[in-house]
């Protein structure tokens, strides 16, 4: 099996295709564990062909009988997008949630303050 | 169920092992079943035993992984044959399997050979799991239907074994060098014994009337021959698959070196204290 941690690595073709930079013996596995369930990622195996590969994910994910379906993909044709500019703006962008701006984080500043300014205010006086 | 069927060895089945009344089967039919089940429990559990010897040096992790879950498919399909065998015969399928001779073992002469390499090992597994889908085939449909309906999910599971064997035969017959020489030599090495799955089992005659085989061995040796012939002609290997099967196909009187090697493996566990209970 291949590495999991780091699935994207060399470079990409132009199409974003991880390309002539992924090693092309990988074959990346998804599995659906019941009829109506996402696709999801399982693994991956390493494979020189895709018949053997469709065996190996079989083998890998599927002996106990823990799908019902696999995806077998080889790793080069998969597109790679994990560009920290596109993914990971670096302002706040929660209003773009469907709940609109996260209110919950500003809501526990302000009351905090709110809390000390009060408690400052009734120091005051008792001292007079 | 019958209090004869009740035998001890119910505890030990497997939810997909048919319990049946051996009484539903004519006396001399019961013997020649008898005969047949041992023939298939063996061969399949020979062929398990060998075949796990890759686990931890097949040619890659995933194949590992892959042959050593096949080479436990086999031994599961032994179980199964056993678990049967059994119960005609008034016995526990872990005393067939670990507490006979090696003399008294019926497997097919072809999985007698040790496992050698990698493409002798993919040759003889591609050898036997033919063979066993033509004996599977003829059993599918027979009249006695416990053993018709387990032989129906044995050979769903068989498909998968035969797809991937096939994909390795191609695969080396493919790959001029050392994995095409290998092949070509292993298929010599076998081609002596390579009808012996099909070898005559005693009573078989009865079977056929009976309706649970449909063909006598020798007639299943012959269809087996023109389906495997023409996929060994195109990939241009030696047919070599000429004759009747032997006679003494599954004849064990003196072991084979290899075999004796193997039998002690796979009871040395067993025999460690006679009697007990794991």
């Amino acid at each position: 099996m291949a590495d999991l941690q780091r699935p994207a690595e060399g470079r990409r073709d132009e199409a974003g295709r991880l390309g002539a930079g992924a090693d092309p013996t990988v074959w990346e596995v998804f599995r659906q564990e019941k009829d109506g369930d996402p696709m999801r990622h399982a693994g991956n195996v390493r494979a020189p062909d895709r018949e053997l590969a469709m065996h190996y994910a079989r083998e890998f994910y599927s002996r106990r009988q823990e799908s019902v379906r696999l995806w077998v993909v080889p790793r080069t044709e998969i597109s790679d997008l994990s560009d920290p500019d596109l993914l990971q703006p670096p302002f706040d962008r929660s209003f773009k949630k469907p709940g609109g701006y996260v209110m919950r984080d500003k809501l526990e500043v302000a009351k905090r303050r709110a809390k000390t300014a009060a408690r400052t205010v009734a120091k005051k006086e008792t001292t007079k | 169920m019958t209090a004869e069927a009740r035998l001890p060895t119910r505890q030990l089945i497997q939810p997909d092992v048919p319990v049946f009344d051996r009484r539903a089967l004519p006396p001399t039919a019961r013997d020649a079943l008898a005969g047949l089940l041992l023939a298939m429990a063996d061969d399949e559990f020979v062929a398990g035993f060998w075949d796990s010897e890759w686990t931890g040096i097949a040619p890659m992790l995933e194949e590992d992984v892959a042959f050593s879950s096949l080479a436990q498919d086999e031994i599961g399909h032994a179980r199964i044959w056993y678990e049967m065998l059994a119960q005609l015969a008034g016995e526990s399928a872990d005393r067939l399997a670990f507490h006979r001779p090696p003399e008294q073992f019926r497997h097919a002469r072809l999985l007698d050979h040790p496992r050698t390499d990698w493409a002798f090992s993919i040759a003889r597994r591609w050898l036997y799991d033919t063979s066993d889908a033509a004996r599977l085939t003829a059993l599918a449909g027979g009249s006695f239907k416990p053993l018709a309906d387990i032989v129906a999910k044995v050979r769903r599971e068989e498909r998968y074994h035969l797809m991937h064997l096939d994909a390795w035969l191609h695969r080396l017959a493919g790959t001029a060098g050392e994995p095409r020489q290998l092949l070509e030599k292993a298929f010599a090495l076998l081609a002596p014994d390579a009808l012996t799955v099909f070898t005559p089992l005693p009573g078989e005659g009865l079977l056929v009337e009976a309706g649970i085989l449909a063909a006598p061995m020798a007639e299943l040796a012959d269809r087996w021959r023109s389906e495997v012939g023409g996929t060994l002609k195109s990939l241009g290997l030696p047919t070599l698959l000429e004759g009747e099967p032997p006679a003494d196909g599954r004849e064990h009187g003196q072991p084979s070196e290899s075999f004796r090697w193997l039998w002690n493996e796979f009871t040395s566990v067993a025999r460690l204290e006679e009697g007990v209970q794991w």
